[in-house]
């Protein structure tokens, strides 16, 4: 079976030869940008340039997928909000939100998506980044997409300070505001699905344990999230961010095909709690292995995931560009040389 | 001298407004310890101080989480804002000024306001850059302010990366300065890496790292006291 049919499979719950070594956040590498000669504010603005880069990691280092978007700003953007893709930056600089869409308690009432909402900001960009990497990769590897959770894209469009204090002081109020971006969420998803993506994953990054009680999470968080995997036809995982033990159980129940996490949740007890017949990917540490980590702690860190039971060899979070060549190599090599041994 | 009673009856009052979040009851504490003549130093550290010290002890607990801690910090500043001006210089051996912000990149302010608090507590003269900080504006900020302290905070590993290239600028211009790191994605590890003097430990956005910062002025002021 080829990369693919793999990653298919598992979504599936059917047997592989070995589990995958993929992702469905972000991993455009700086190696790969440099190749192709491009600047990293330019990839967002451009479909081809996006493409081409995200195809460069399954090229170079045969990471067994391809994603598009980039940066965590399509939704917002296409909802009104202003973005920062840091133009001038000489390093590497997330796109961020230069103008919020709600600017008090008062405006969490008063929006509303804009009418044609799916030709809005970058959502047709993305629409052809997601045609251009299907037809370059897509035979051989799955291509992916994300969107932001409905909590996660509200800290976009109005500040995450108030947001927290609300979710707290106004529930009916911030509940209301979320099932909105759950709209706007599923809005975008339907278009990546038109595209042509395998799956999309949805980061509810900012409802992590560390911030929102697991109480606040089942409650507010959960009805919104539900909505959106709900609505998802593609396969679809949920990440979250942080500490998820306490959540992993009401992660399930949000209705994803699998779940995401990072370095934080002890996957083995995760794989517990769920059962052997669990989708769970991530627990990888995207910065201070991967990055910082040298190949053998690379080696080490792939195969203490497996063993504590993911599905798949993911990172926790988006790949930071600056990851060295080499590490990459080995996280992919070890993973097909270990991941079929459990 | 108000009377010890009703000088208690204050006390309680602010600390428990900033236990339970009730502003109110905070400014309200803190104009009835003007009015009775409590010394403003003592209403902020044995009222507003001690409440966030138990604020601490919750959050530790998982009884509270970062919207209560929000809203706990916002009845301390209600009540803090109202006592500063009547405050004395205090000497707890940490007065002076500091830069703090959020790098370029990252627009997340939560673990940054925290902090900045504890400064404000303590006297600092604070100067906020705000978020989204072009990392040059840390390096001109503290040469311009010749100030003892700077502090870098980043929610996101996309961002906290900025902040070596801000340690070195700094360092090489100004040997002396102390640079304190936090947020969600950094460590004690890459601060020594990355030659920061100081790491705001706790991965949630600094919390409980400024809290007990602060709990530590109270500490040393009460040490002084008892002395005295």
């Amino acid at each position: 079976m080829n990369s693919r049919e793999r990653v298919l499979k598992v979504f599936k719950k059917e047997a592989v030869d070995r589990v995958p070594c993929f992702s469905g956040m972000g991993n455009i590498t700086e190696t790969g940008i440099k190749e192709l000669g491009y600047k990293f504010a330019g990839i967002h603005l451009d479909a081809k340039q996006m493409a081409e880069t995200a195809a460069t990691t399954y090229k170079l280092f045969g990471y067994e997928c391809g994603v598009v978007p980039v940066d965590l700003c399509v939704e917002a953007e296409a909802m009104g909000c202003v973005i920062n893709v840091y133009p001038h930056a000489e390093g590497i600089l997330y796109p961020t939100i230069k103008e919020k869409l709600i600017h008090n308690e008062a405006e969490m009432d008063t929006i509303k998506l804009p009418e044609g909402f799916s030709e809005k900001g970058r959502i047709p960009l993305m629409r052809e980044a997601i045609g251009l990497l299907k037809a370059d990769i897509g035979k051989d590897v799955v291509v992916g997409s994300y969107v932001l959770g409905p909590f996660t894209l509200a800290g976009q469009i109005m500040e995450l300070n108030d947001l927290l204090k609300l979710s707290f002081k106004k529930a009916d109020k911030v509940a209301k505001l979320l099932d909105l971006c759950a709209d706007a969420i599923i809005l975008t998803a339907k278009e990546y699905e038109k595209a042509g993506v395998d799956f999309i994953t949805v980061r509810e990054m900012g409802a992590t344990s560390d911030v929102l009680s697991p109480r606040v999470f089942k409650s507010l968080i959960l009805p919104p999230l539900q909505k959106v995997m709900k609505a998802i036809s593609a396969y679809s995982v949920l990440h979250i961010c942080g500490k998820t033990n306490e959540i992993v159980t009401s992660m399930m129940e949000a209705g994803p095909t699998a779940i995401s996490v990072e370095q934080k949740n002890d996957v083995a007890e995760s794989r517990k709690k769920l059962g052997p017949d669990a989708i769970i990917f991530g627990n990888m540490d995207a910065y201070n292995v991967l990055v910082s980590g040298s190949e053998d702690v690379v080696r080490q860190s792939v195969r203490k995931c497996i063993d504590d039971g993911v599905s798949g060899v993911w990172p926790g979070c988006d790949i930071w560009p600056t990851v060295p060549p080499q590490n990459m190599k080995a996280m992919v090599e070890e993973t097909i040389s270990y991941g079929g041994k459990k | 001298m108000a009377d010890e009673a009703r000088k208690k009856e204050i006390l309680e009052k602010m600390r428990n407004g900033v236990i339970q979040y009730d502003e109110d009851a905070c400014r309200e504490g803190a104009n009835e310890a003007l009015e009775a003549g409590l010394d403003a130093n003592e209403a902020i550290f044995d009222g507003l101080v001690s409440g966030m010290e138990e604020v601490g002890r919750l959050f530790e607990a998982q009884e509270y989480f970062v919207p209560e801690i929000l809203m706990c910090a916002d009845a301390l500043y209600a009540g803090l804002d109202i006592l500063k001006p009547h405050c004395k210089q205090m000497d707890l051996g940490v007065k002076g000024s500091v830069v703090i912000g959020t790098v370029e990149g990252d627009v997340h302010d939560i673990g940054k306001n925290l902090v900045k608090m504890m400064f404000d507590v303590a006297g600092f003269h604070v100067y906020d850059l705000g978020r989204d900080v072009p990392l040059d504006k840390f390096v001109d900020e503290q040469l311009k302010t010749d100030s003892e302290l700077v502090c870098l905070s980043a929610m996101m590993t996309t961002s906290m990366v900025g902040m070596p290239t801000v340690i070195e600028k700094i360092k090489a211009k100004n040997p002396n300065c102390m640079i304190m790191i936090g947020g969600a994605p950094t460590s004690k590890d890459l601060a020594d890496k990355w030659g920061a003097d100081g790491y705001a430990e706790d991965a949630s956005n600094a919390l409980k790292e400024a809290i007990k910062m602060v709990a530590f002025l109270k500490k040393l002021r009460d040490e002084k006291a008892a002395k005295q």
